[in-house]
């Protein structure tokens, strides 16, 4: 077994976690459902390589994600930065302190009330423990709360992430950032988040919890961040993995820059976007020169997408548009989990394992040592056999990464398909031996791209209960598209749809060079030119001219990479 | 005003009500933090929106918590948090001393002074009350052996205002006994190489210090003792697991048999590694630095404490030849255990000899729940130790933490000083007599009112203690100005609210606390009162697209 450590950086990327996790729950509920659907039975996909199994203080046992997630102070909601598994809420009464006998006061902030969801789940486990403590069935009175209610609660009522978080978390997963003084608003730049792990402590409260969860792991394959890259959390997160270079030297890591709709806001003052370019330009800059692998993810508008023909995205919910985005994380980091080829792994529920190392010697190691990744999806995903003719399958995956050329022909180009539980035409589910097929035959006829990586599962994408209701009217009860539209214009959600076909492509390609020519040229213009504009933003984040140049000089190499290899492929 | 014309929505202060806006800031934050000063302080219960409960009496951890949004009370706020980065303690004197200043200040204002002046005679005073703490410390002779004495009556001046009266003594026997293991003579002291352990786990006063260390992982092998004495102990940055994996990757072999092949050649490598430090537990069962009577390969057990990772078949080959071992150990850890167990870190298996390896008198593992901890303990003359902090819940836990960093670091300041200030307010009175009775005579003009002004803010100190433990002020303030005009340095009884001889009472502040705090606070005030206009520009003129 490979063990992954899932590291959550920021606002956004804790939203895109929260669905991330409420996925695994399901699959791990569904597995374990006597009365499921068998899909679920055999999922040939290892769950221990994201959770970890553990045990409290009174004896009980626990499963819970491999997960540091980091976001600022007052983010967690209504839920504890301990957990609700292994501490007992303390007592807030005034006679329980120990430490000092003189005068007490008690400062009390507003309790954050639960939703109807979360008070629908709080119910259903104290339920559970009842019938456990009487030893006797007995008979459960049906709760008051109608799963429609819970739903739609979840629809007007989302403003924390966990406020649609039906996992429990290990105490040692939450951390908030404290005594920064600063509003979410304000905590927009890479400068700004610099400060976190310069005073000392917090940055090492979080190597300590990341080694706790890296030490009891045997054979580690990686850690994967999440990280919101809009604002301070870059450096954050720089930061944080910088230590991780420095402790374990050869781990491979794995980031998703994420941002949200909102990120893209407008901004009125040419210092704000000057301010706003430069964040990106560092942000990029910095992340990929720590980690093997780096997928920006996060459209302008998910609205406006090719996505949006089955999906209503609302882009000012975050809600909405991050359960997009967990979804295709869930899709493209599904083969990690897969049993490697060998005598005990049964191909028949799936098959393309590999893992991060692997992953990132497929698609960075080749032509173009190119590192930036485009992460394209197609939620639902079409059935294998369409009415398009051939390719139209892999035609259906559109991208989420943002700022990329369309339609640009890479033969030089490398890519990694995830296919999830996909129909081979009408209702009927794929087979892992025809999901093959259907692929090889496709990509024997076109010239790229140049290498192909395949994984195929038959288990689809499970809709938890908490998912946003995003899906339009073409999209059927198992996720299979539909030829004419199911009456009704309301968007319809869980309740309506149990699980979806999923196919997620990573691709290195020459795609992605407007991305980083972008920032390259902003760096250049505003931060390293003589009499740049930034020069003095730059300055008070702690870049020193020879810094900035070496990072104009990394990501001029990026580009001269993907440039480059394309002349060789003219030549060849 | 230019700036309406180029952005109508700024918002613009003038001079006079940006000055107010700022004192009143200070004032502000200055109530929140006043009834935490002095061992009759109150202690707060801070419960968050999700139930969660801090404890703290301590200004910095307070300020952390509080979600500050007003600009000047940030202002303050990050000079006190900044203070006590440098020397550890005092952020609660600083925001009282800036509160007191603009307090003051306010006054003077109210009265048509200008704040130039004011501000003039602050710098004045600051130098004044510099050169007067320095005639007025306590030197401590260092040595070579440092007067424990005095380095407990520090610390448990400032843990005695952070917990009760007995577990703060037990503290301050720990902290001091604890910076004393980690001295030494010729080098600054680093408190890193004081490890603070926690466990969640019976009653705060089982709070004790290891001499030795305790390591928050186990062995991760069914087969290793759970407790070992008499040990050698391997301090090792060496990794024993098979992680080539670009093997995996499938582009360096083309079959099956190839890439078996490349697969046990890795791991013959790894194997090699483990091999070498079995042979070296062999070999050093026949050596031994550190004990005089002759052992055998029977009575000395063999601990390899690694910082990278160990896999399992490395676990199973140590296991086997009787090793226990650890992986991924702090890279603190690495440095501590060097201190604690002697012998040295090593980075490679080449070349390994007996001296490399320390020694232990015991070595096991204490499990809670999923929670292991193994101590190192019963060393040879230990430079690291282990303050090992036992409550019953998390609260707890982060307070008495808290109280041990301030301990801590009051005793190294002591250390680095050579020297301490006389407390319960002593300093500040007599420094205000010092500024009034002779300071303020000899500066010319208006700026004897700021002289005047900077004095009387000093007594914010004993004035607040007096106020927080319940006595009247202005008698507390008469009875000590009094005392001390006769000459006597006397500080504040908190019983009784007579004067009391710190000297006798064993009160003592730290030198550099006090020092930084006179700098900081009157820098900032006068920053805060020579603002002319604030201008709130840039906010909530974002709109989404």
């Amino acid at each position: 077994m490979r063990e992954i450590v899932t590291v959550q950086v920021g606002g956004f990327s804790n939203f895109i976690g929260s669905h991330f996790w409420n996925f695994q729950d399901e699959l791990i509920g569904l597995a374990e459902d006597p009365g499921g659907d068998p899909i679920y039975k055999n999922l040939a996909i290892n769950m221990d390589v994201l959770y970890r199994a553990g045990e409290t203080h009174q004896g009980i046992s626990t499963y819970t994600p491999r997960l540091l997630s980091i976001d600022l102070q007052g983010s967690l909601g209504s839920l504890s930065s301990s957990g609700s598994l292994y501490n007992r809420r303390p007592s807030p009464d005034p006679s329980s302190v120990l430490t000092w006998t003189g005068k007490i006061s008690r400062l009390v902030s507003e309790p954050h009330k639960k939703n109807i969801f979360l008070q629908s789940i709080d119910e259903e486990e104290h339920e559970k423990e009842r019938v456990v403590e009487n030893g006797v069935e007995k008979c459960i009175p049906p709760s008051q709360v109608e799963d429609r209610d819970r739903v739609e609660c979840l629809e007007s009522d989302v403003h924390f992430w966990t406020d649609f978080s039906k996992v429990h978390y290990h105490p040692r997963s939450l951390y908030e950032l404290h005594g920064s003084w600063t509003e979410v608003q304000t905590f927009d730049n890479y400068g700004i988040g610099r400060e976190v792990f310069a005073g000392g402590l917090q940055g090492e409260e979080l190597n300590e919890r990341l080694r706790f969860f890296i030490e009891e792991c045997d054979h580690i394959q990686g850690i994967q961040f999440i990280v919101d890259d809009s604002g301070g959390f870059s450096s954050v997160a720089a930061d944080f993995m910088e230590n991780i270079a420095d402790d374990y030297a050869s781990m491979p890591v794995l980031l998703y820059a994420a941002r949200h709709p909102g990120a893209y806001m407008d901004l009125l003052s040419r210092k704000q976007s000057i301010s706003r370019m430069l964040h990106d330009a560092v942000s990029l800059s910095k992340l990929s020169s720590l980690c093997k692998l780096l997928m920006p993810i996060g459209l302008p508008s998910l609205t406006e997408s090719k996505l949006s023909t089955f999906l209503h995205i609302e882009d000012t919910k975050t809600y909405h548009s991050s359960a997009v985005y967990a979804a295709a994380l869930h899709s493209a980091c599904l083969p990690f989990r897969m049993e490697m080829p060998g005598p005990t792994a049964d191909s028949s529920y799936a098959a393309g394992a590999i893992d991060i190392n692997g992953i990132v010697q497929t698609l960075a190691g080749q032509a173009h040592q190119n590192m930036v990744t485009i992460l394209d999806v197609a939620m639902p995903a079409p059935s294998l056999i369409g009415d398009h003719g051939s390719g139209s399958f892999q035609r259906s995956v559109h991208s989420l990464t943002p700022e990329i050329a369309e339609d640009v022909e890479d033969l030089q180009s490398v890519e990694s398909f995830s296919v999830l539980g996909a129909f081979h035409s009408g209702g009927y589910r794929a087979s892992i031996s025809e999901v093959e097929d259907s692929f090889y035959s496709t990509y024997q006829q076109i010239t790229n791209p140049k290498f192909l990586h395949l994984s195929a599962a038959v288990c689809p994408l499970p809709i938890p209960l908490p998912f946003p209701s995003i899906f339009g009217n073409l999209v059927g009860q198992r996720g299979e598209l539909l030829s004419s539209p199911i009456p009704g214009s309301k968007p319809r959600g869980s309740l309506d749809v149990s699980s979806i076909p999923m196919a997620t492509r990573l691709r290195s390609s020459n795609a992605i060079l407007p991305f980083i020519e972008k920032r390259l040229g902003n760096l250049r213009r505003f931060g390293i030119c003589r009499g740049a504009a930034g020069g003095q933003l730059l300055q008070s984040w702690g870049f020193g001219k020879e810094e900035l140049e070496d990072m104009g000089e990394s990501l001029s190499k990026m580009v001269m990479l993907l440039n480059d290899s394309e002349m060789y492929s003219d030549s060849d | 005003m230019s700036l309406r014309v180029l952005n109508p929505n700024a918002e613009v202060l003038n001079k006079s009500a940006a000055l107010h806006m700022n004192i009143n800031a200070a004032k502000g934050l200055q109530d929140v933090l006043k009834t935490n000063l002095g061992p009759k302080g109150t202690i707060k219960m801070l419960v968050g929106g999700a139930g969660d409960i801090k404890l703290t009496k301590d200004g910095n951890t307070l300020l952390k918590e509080m979600q500050i949004q007003n600009p000047t009370a940030i202002m303050i706020a990050r000079t006190a948090v900044a203070q006590d980065d440098a020397s550890g303690d005092g952020t609660t004197s600083t925001v009282l001393f800036i509160g007191e200043l603009m307090k003051q200040s306010e006054r003077c204002i109210d009265e048509g002074m200008h704040p130039r002046v004011l501000v003039d005679g602050f710098d004045i005073a600051k130098r004044a009350t510099l050169e007067f703490l320095e005639k007025f410390k306590t030197p401590v002779k260092m040595g070579d052996m440092p007067d424990t004495e005095i380095l407990k009556m520090v610390a448990r001046t400032t843990v005695r205002t952070k917990l009760y009266e007995a577990l703060a003594d037990q503290l301050t026997d720990i902290v001091v006994k604890a910076v004393l293991c980690i001295q030494n003579d010729h080098e600054p002291i680093d408190l890193f190489m004081v490890e603070i352990m926690h466990m969640r786990h019976k009653f705060d006063v089982d709070t004790r210090l290891v001499e030795g260390l305790v390591l928050d992982h186990g062995s991760r092998h069914p087969d290793m003792k759970k407790r070992v004495e008499n040990c050698y102990i391997m301090t090792c940055n060496v990794s024993l697991e098979y992680d080539k994996s670009e093997i995996n990757a499938g582009f360096f072999y083309s079959n099956a048999e190839q890439r078996e092949k490349m697969v046990a050649a890795e791991r013959r490598q790894v194997d090699d590694r483990v091999k070498k430090i079995i042979d070296l537990k062999n070999k050093a069962g026949c050596f031994n630095p550190f004990m005089l009577q002759v052992c055998s390969d029977n009575d000395s057990n063999f601990v390899l404490i690694n910082q990278k990772g160990i896999d399992p078949p490395s676990l199973d080959l140590l296991a086997r030849a009787g090793i226990v071992a650890l992986r991924r150990a702090k890279r603190r850890n690495m440095e501590r255990l060097v201190l604690a167990c002697g012998g040295e870190a090593v980075n490679s298996v080449d070349d390994l000899t007996p001296e490399c390896l320390g020694w232990a008198g015991l070595v096991y593992e204490h499990v809670l729940g999923e929670e292991k901890y193994t101590f190192v303990e019963n060393v040879k003359n230990p430079h690291s130790c282990t303050i090992l902090i036992k409550g019953p819940n998390d609260h707890t836990i982060a307070q008495i933490k808290d109280a041990v960093r301030d301990g801590l670091r009051a005793v190294k300041n002591t250390i680095e000083d050579e020297a301490v200030i006389r407390g319960a307010g002593a300093f500040e009175v007599a420094a205000r007599q010092h500024l009034i009775n002779n300071v303020k005579k000899m500066v010319q003009g208006r700026a004897q009112l700021g002289v005047e002004a900077f004095a009387d803010a000093l007594l914010v100190v004993p004035k607040t203690l007096a106020e927080n433990s319940g006595l009247d002020t202005q008698d507390v303030i008469i009875a000590l100005t009094a005392e001390h005009d006769k000459g006597n340095v006397v500080g504040l009884n908190h019983n009784t609210g007579e004067p009391i001889d710190p000297e006798l009472e064993g009160i003592f502040d730290n030198y550099s606390v006090k020092r930084q705090i006179i700098n900081s606070g009157p820098v900032i005030a006068s920053q805060l009162l020579l603002v002319d206009e604030v201008i709130r520009a840039g906010r909530n003129m974002r709109k989404p697209t």
